[in-house]
């Protein structure tokens, strides 16, 4: 076997004479080092040389020593440590074959590693989440979690903090100023003065809006003199349409929106795009947070708030848990499904709730007190909710939900299924008389094969060897065309090719017979199917099942005779026509004409959803391992033990998304209400209060501002989990309208900006970029809503149908573009989008060379530079220092200084006497394509 | 971070680094305050440090590295091995015959047909006398330079599953692909082309998700040349999305770009202390020789008659992958760290095997070849890993009478050049050729192994994302050290 192969590599670890250092250079006590012990050395042994016959699947001598489950088991059970006198346990007399059983069978193990297990022993055999099993165990006993986890910071209920007191009395604006210009004076800062006014205008409408100002907004802020002129600013854009498209995208990032299924065959999803159209509503309408977050998870089982009987919204709302990646091809199925739930767990866990909770699937949460009992019983509430109409067909089929009332469907599922039903019975009207038609014609394929190589090899003439034998012209051609030598022979036909004049009778009678076979055969099958349909259409219980399709490998040459297009057997057309009787010509007639009544009284299709719905109920185990074929205990359906507490009662009807939905959205949650209020302080200061927004967890960043988070969260809740009542108070306080250029002094001693001195510069994002050059060319197209994606299923497997729109191709905003989860659209990847596949808090930004090839070279950039250019132009009346003016202010909401104008005048000019030819259309386009790739433009101040 | 090979890379155009900034003096002492603490976008890698205003900077390995670079050759829809590679006499002797075993999970859900001889004779090759089929007669030539490892196992059962988990070690998520790991870990030595560059990838069967950075940075991402679905004529003129100007004349160019500079260093003057900024300035310098420079690189046509024989590009049969193959050696030699050739979709053959195989082989036989002798010729082999692989090999039982069905659980690839040995066959499957027996290497054994011989630990190579330190091997993976020279 492989493993005893390379295992000698892989545990490489010490030479044995270390083994003196092994015992001094272990931390005395500490059960973080014991741990860390456990994964740097007793683990990988364990791996290499134990669990090849002691894992979960094979559990050798019933012993399982992959997981922590399987070891404890095994400790007690198999009594292979002994607590009292560690040194004499049972496992150590095993590896030092002592005694009659001896491990591993291969060998006896080198001393060095016989003194790893020796040595872990001896420190109480440490295993991650031994500790907190076995608490588990009596379930009521509390104490479970340490003192430590216990009391983590975002596992406390939300404080109501009290304002701090400052030194200068003058700066502050509102309450966020306190507590920021606290915790600048207690770092030695002092605010940066504040923006000027078209750079806050600049700053305030790409937050809110990911446009710029127009030049008529920026000249109007600057006219208007009134105290609350930026407040006017800020609630003309949170009423601005445009806000929902800008701040829906950031949820839509949360929710890792794309309309495809991404994986293996990428599917689309046909009505993702009514939950993306959603989100920018609920934005809009400044819809309560805390509502959001129920309908997404549990939609369809609130009642509608317009009185209707079906919460149309509420269904397309649970997109959110239906929109996921899925492997629909995979055919292990239940690992389908399984995956199905972790990822609809990820997905509400990290963007809800700041949690990692995917991570216990396997094994307790390293870092946090996340347990896998915790994950299972989440998974049973997924579990026990549908995203698929048909898991178990090949490609798994997923659920569409009509927004109709389930009676209206049902009548339009019976419409088609009778339509469904007449077409089969217009094509069984045919087919049973071409099919005896070829049965009575099928001894004669030897003939026919005979016949046409006279034709093909000995120049025989074709119509009068038909005539003369008897035979149909019309197919004696079909076979020559088959059977005459071509660029790819066809192996099927190997043997007649080679045949020998003397052979070809007895070789053409070989395929006769091989033929008549696999015929009989073929219509054996066919008419016992024809009898369960039409029963089953007489009876009407059932569909009719599939019709069966003759496999092309079963007998390739029936294959090529029977059913190829083209085929000798094949009868289409004409040609059926004149096998068929009159009589069934005209019930063929007379069917057809009924389908086409049928179809065209059908009721069309009612609209539709990608939605989840309640399932069956599933009593979920505990996967061992994370691997379904070990199941373990049993998880009832409660919440994650260290926020919900382990007196919960479980709960035991319907799936539990309500109940999870409500548990989330609760104002005691010490989580939702924290990771919202960061997530909006965050897309207006460029780094959230927590700076790992989607993880509150140990490995996440502490808050700067404790007790901002705080007071913002409960004012949150207080409001009515208003989020545009969030924007307005961040954005009127003077912490959001400083300057973003830095002092020295301030650069030194707070690099990264933690204590807010200064305002943060941050990039564009990609929608913003391009949608904004879009607008400042004025090519944009603000259509709201709707869908620029058609079709269902997927495309052929190299098919250009199967890349997302081009956002340089096309004019509306860039959230309404289609994502194709597997095949993203380049200038996304290039400007750090992300990959619509994990729910992403922050995207990362980089810098690369081919991002500025994008602004150099690509063809959608010199096209808004050109249209600016020429927009520039057409103001005959214009000074060239007036156009100038007018590109600055469109470009970069700024008033160009006399440098500026100096510079970008003689650039223009320079341009003209430089290069021969050069219009003055030529040189404006370049002057706008420089603005365009500006840091000016692409930064925001 | 290797600061000092690092900048030897730089040349003449200075990307901004800590050091160069400093060096540069431009931007005085703050400058150099901010940039060590810098954490705008500073990377939360666990142990890869890099500066996301340069982050294609060479780093260097764990420890000194077999292999400088990578080529992948890839044979999308599954190439057969008990067809090809690996010779299972047992299945000549009982062609026929019923199963013996128990069929494990296959694509297909119809019963298991008999098994199936190998379609092609074997013949054994060069001086090791390793048995390949007659549907490699070329690449039959090379054995004496390659490494066989006939016992590969994956756990796809269908091409998505399978190929996600061939270039992303899982089956299921979306993790960075094998190519990212590579350019995450050790950088690019030529920043005038991208470090990862996958040629004329499929689109279908996770498409992207193939290539991708996922969580890690997009400049980790491969990038496409082309997709399979097009020809190479629609691919030649712009091979690189943008990388050509067809508006303005070089000198135009030149001339708006130094204008840029002037005025994106007059806004820089009034907002120091933030390198981002001039970062930027550097990135528009870097793509203008990007530009001048990369076009070279994809000058295929310019090769002598007799390399271009060599690959096949005289055949229209074989002239798409040696095109292919021909290309990746002039990235490798420019120092390209990963790329890959894909020959999309072809093998997929659940039915009509032998007539399938024979075309799909004809058209990468020569062009492999081509490559193995031509890398060795130029004495790139010695630092070039080679890789051939499907997403999974074939049942040794036929499907519908005249082909097979997907077979993940064990399978042949090879690999050739720097670090591995030469002649020499690793693993087995088992008699039946169905379930890898011998030496079996998944396939984070696999990416545990390339890394290795790239000079990185695979335990080590990590990323924080989400909470978790992510690895390519996952929690697994073992290096296979037998099969290193």
């Amino acid at each position: 076997m492989s493993i005893a192969n390379s295992q000698n590599h892989s545990i490489g670890i010490v030479a044995g004479g270390l083994l003196a250092v092994f015992l001094t250079a272990l931390p005395a006590s500490a059960e973080q080092g014991g741990l860390e012990y456990f994964e740097e050395h007793v683990r990988p042994l364990l791996a290499a040389r134990c669990q090849v016959c002691h894992n979960a699947q094979l559990k050798s001598g019933n012993i399982d020593l992959s997981g922590v489950e399987g070891f404890l088991r095994a400790r007690d059970e198999a009594a292979l440590i002994s607590a009292e006198e560690p040194g004499s346990s049972r496992l150590l007399a095993i590896i030092g074959y002592e005694g009659r059983v001896k491990m591993p069978p291969s060998g006896k193990l080198p001393p060095e590693e016989i003194a790893i297990l020796a040595n872990w022993v001896r420190q109480g055999t440490p295993w991650p989440g031994a500790a907190q099993r076995q608490a588990m165990i009596p379930k009521d006993e509390l104490g479970s979690f340490t003192e430590g986890q216990k009391s983590y910071w975002a596992f406390q209920p939300v404080a109501e903090p009290d304002l701090p007191p400052v030194r200068d009395h003058g700066w502050a604006a509102n309450s966020i100023d306190r507590f920021v210009l606290a915790k600048m004076e207690e770092h030695g800062l002092a605010p940066a003065p504040p923006a000027d006014r078209l750079t806050l205008l600049r700053r305030a409408t790409f937050d809110l809006t990911g446009v710029p100002p127009t030049p008529r907004e920026a000249n109007a802020f600057l006219e208007d003199e009134s105290p609350k002129a930026f407040e006017a600013v800020v609630e003309r854009l949170l009423a601005s349409p445009l806000y929902g498209e800008r701040w829906g995208r950031h949820w839509l990032d949360v929710a890792r929106y794309a309309d495809s299924t991404g994986n293996d065959e990428d599917h689309r999803y046909p009505y993702a795009w009514k939950y993306r159209d959603y989100v920018i509503q609920a934005f809009n309408d400044d819809m309560p947070y805390d509502r959001f977050i129920r309908e997404q998870i549990a939609g369809d089982l609130l009642p509608a708030e317009d009185s209707e009987q079906l919460n149309r919204r509420g269904i397309v709302a649970t997109g959110f848990l239906a929109l996921g990646p899925k492997a629909i091809a995979q055919q292990d199925k239940k690992r389908m499904l399984y995956d199905v739930y972790d990822e609809q767990i990820e997905v509400v866990s990290k963007s809800m709730l700041g949690l990692t909770i995917a991570c216990a699937r396997c094994h307790d949460h390293k870092f946090d007190p996340i347990l896998t009992k915790d994950y299972y019983s989440l998974a049973g509430i997924f579990a026990s909710t549908r995203s698929f109409r048909d898991p178990d067909s090949h490609v798994s089929r997923m659920l569409l939900k009509p927004l109709v009332p389930q009676q209206e469907f049902e009548r339009y599922e019976a419409e088609q299924e009778l339509i469904q039903n007449a077409q089969i019975e217009l094509d069984n009207t045919a087919d049973v008389e071409i099919e005896s038609y070829i049965d009575s014609i099928a001894d004669r394929v030897g003939e026919y094969m005979l016949a046409a190589r006279e034709v093909y090899e000995d120049a025989g003439e074709a119509d009068a060897i038909a005539d003369a034998r008897n035979l149909n012209r019309a197919q004696l051609e079909k076979w020559i065309e088959y059977l005459k030598p071509s660029e790819t022979p066809r192996r099927q036909l190997a043997e007649w090719r080679e045949a020998m004049p003397v052979q070809r009778a007895e070789v053409a009678s070989a395929y006769q017979r091989r033929f008549n076979k696999t015929l009989n055969i073929w219509h054996h099958t066919i008419r016992r199917w024809r009898k369960t349909a039409i029963a089953r259409l007489k009876d009407g219980t059932m569909p009719p099942p599939p019709k069966p399709r003759f496999e092309p490998g079963r007998d390739r040459f029936f294959f090529d005779v029977y059913h190829a297009k083209g085929a000798p057997l094949r009868f289409e057309g004409e040609a059926r026509d004149q096998i068929l009787k009159p009589e069934t010509l005209e019930t063929i007639a007379r069917l057809k004409t009924e389908l086409k009544d049928l179809k065209g009284t059908a009721m069309p299709q009612p609209p539709m959803a990608n939605a989840v719905e309640e399932g069956e109920q599933v009593d979920q185990r505990i996967f061992v391992r994370g691997d379904y074929n070990s199941e373990g205990e049993s998880a009832a359906k409660v919440f994650p033990a260290i926020i919900a507490g382990f007196d919960q009662e479980p709960v035991t009807s319907g799936s539990g998304r309500l109940e999870l939905a409500n548990w989330i959205a609760s104002p005691t949650n010490p989580l939702t209400a924290r990771v919202m209020v960061n997530r909006i302080w965050q897309k207006h200061f460029g780094e959230g209060i927590v700076r790992t927004p989607s993880n509150f967890g140990k490995l996440g960043q502490p808050p700067t501002h404790p007790e901002l988070l705080d007071w913002l969260a409960t004012r949150f809740v207080e409001r009515g989990w208003s989020v545009k009542d969030m924007h307005r108070r961040i954005m009127l306080s003077n912490a959001y309208r400083m300057s973003s250029v830095a002092n020295e002094t301030a650069t030194r001693a707070d690099p990264s900006n933690q204590w807010l001195s200064r305002f943060n510069r941050r990039r564009l994002d990609i929608e913003e970029l391009r949608d904004s050059m879009l607008a400042i060319d004025k090519s944009i197209d603000f259509t709201m809503g709707g869908t620029l994606q058609s079709g269902f299923g997927t495309d052929g497997e190299n098919s250009n149908a199967r890349l997302s729109i081009d956002p340089a191709s096309s004019t509306r905003r860039m959230v309404y573009l289609p994502l194709r989860r597997a095949n993203l659209p380049t200038l996304l990847n290039l400007f750090d989008f992300g990959d619509a596949v994990t729910s992403l808090g922050k995207r990362p930004v980089t810098n690369v060379a081919p991002q500025a090839l994008f602004m150099m070279n690509s063809e959608f950039v010199s096209e808004r530079a050109a249209n600016l250019a020429r927009q520039l132009l057409e103001e005959k009346g214009w000074t060239d220092a007036e156009r100038l003016e007018r590109a600055h202010l469109s470009v970069l909401t700024e008033k160009p200084d006399a440098g500026d104008l100096d510079q970008g005048l003689s650039y223009v000019g320079g341009f003209r006497s430089r290069f021969e030819n050069a219009t003055p259309q030529d040189a404006w386009q370049s002057y706008c394509r420089i603005l365009l790739a500006s840091n000016n433009f692409i930064y925001v101040d | 971070m290797d600061y000092q090979r690092m900048i030897d890379h730089m040349n003449a155009v200075r990307p901004v680094t800590r050091r160069g900034m400093l060096r540069d003096g431009a931007c005085g002492f703050g400058m150099m305050a901010l940039g060590s603490l810098f954490n705008q976008g500073r990377a939360s890698a666990a142990n890869v440090e890099f500066d996301p205003a340069n982050p294609l900077a060479t780093r260097a390995p764990h420890f000194e590295p077999k292999a400088k670079r990578v080529i992948f050759l890839f044979m999308h829809g599954g190439p057969s091995s008990i067809d090809t590679f690996e010779y299972k006499p047992y299945l000549e002797r009982n062609d026929g015959k019923p199963l013996p075993i128990k069929r494990p999970l296959a694509f297909d859900d119809e019963e298991p047909g008999p098994l199936m001889k190998p379609l092609w004779s074997f013949r054994p090759g060069g001086k090791s006398g390793i048995l390949v089929s007659d549907l490699f007669p070329n690449v039959r030539d090379c054995v004496d330079d390659m490494c066989f490892v006939h016992s590969m196992v994956g756990e796809g059962v269908d091409h998505g599953a399978a190929l996600l988990q061939t270039f992303t070690g899982t089956s299921t998520f979306t993790r960075p692909s094998l190519g990212s790991w590579v350019v995450y870990g050790l950088g690019t030595e030529n920043q005038n082309l991208p470090g990862y560059i996958t040629i004329k990838p499929a689109l279908s069967h996770g498409g992207a998700k193939n290539w991708s950075s996922a969580f890690l940075p997009g400049s980790f991402q491969g990038t496409p040349i082309g997709h399979a679905g097009l020809n190479v004529s629609d691919v030649k003129g712009e091979p690189i999305e943008y990388l050509a100007n067809t508006g303005l004349s070089q000198e135009q160019q030149r001339y708006e770009l130094d204008m840029l500079r002037n005025v994106n260093r007059r806004h820089a003057e009034m907002r120091k202390f933030d390198p981002r900024l001039e970062a930027r300035i550097q990135s528009f310098e870097l793509a203008f020789r990007m530009q001048v420079k990369a076009p070279e690189a994809f000058e295929v046509e310019k090769e002598s008659e007799a390399t271009r024989k060599l690959y096949g590009l005289d055949d229209p049969t074989t002239a798409d992958f040696g095109w292919q193959c021909l290309l990746a050696r002039r990235l490798s030699e420019r120092d390209v760290r990963f790329v890959q050739c894909t020959h999309s979709y072809k093998w997929d053959q659940h039915s009509d095997l032998f007539n399938r195989h024979n075309k799909n082989a004809a058209e990468v036989d020569k062009p492999i070849a081509g490559l193995l002798k031509d890398l060795k010729a130029r004495g790139m082999l010695d630092e070039t890993l080679v890789i051939w692989a499907g997403e999974f090999g074939r049942t040794p039982v036929s499907q519908g009478g005249d082909g097979r069905d997907h077979n993940p659980y064990g399978y042949t690839i090879w690999m050739a050049g720097a670090g591995v040995k030469t002649g020499f066959q690793y693993g087995a499957t088992d008699e039946i050729g169905y379930h890898a027996e011998v030496n079996r290497m998944h396939i984070h054994d696999f990416h545990a192994t390339v890394l290795h011989l790239l000079g990185m630990d695979h335990e080590k190579l990590t990323y924080r994302f989400s909470g978790r330190d992510f690895r390519l091997t996952d929690v697994a993976g073992l290096v296979h050290k037998d099969i290193l020279a």
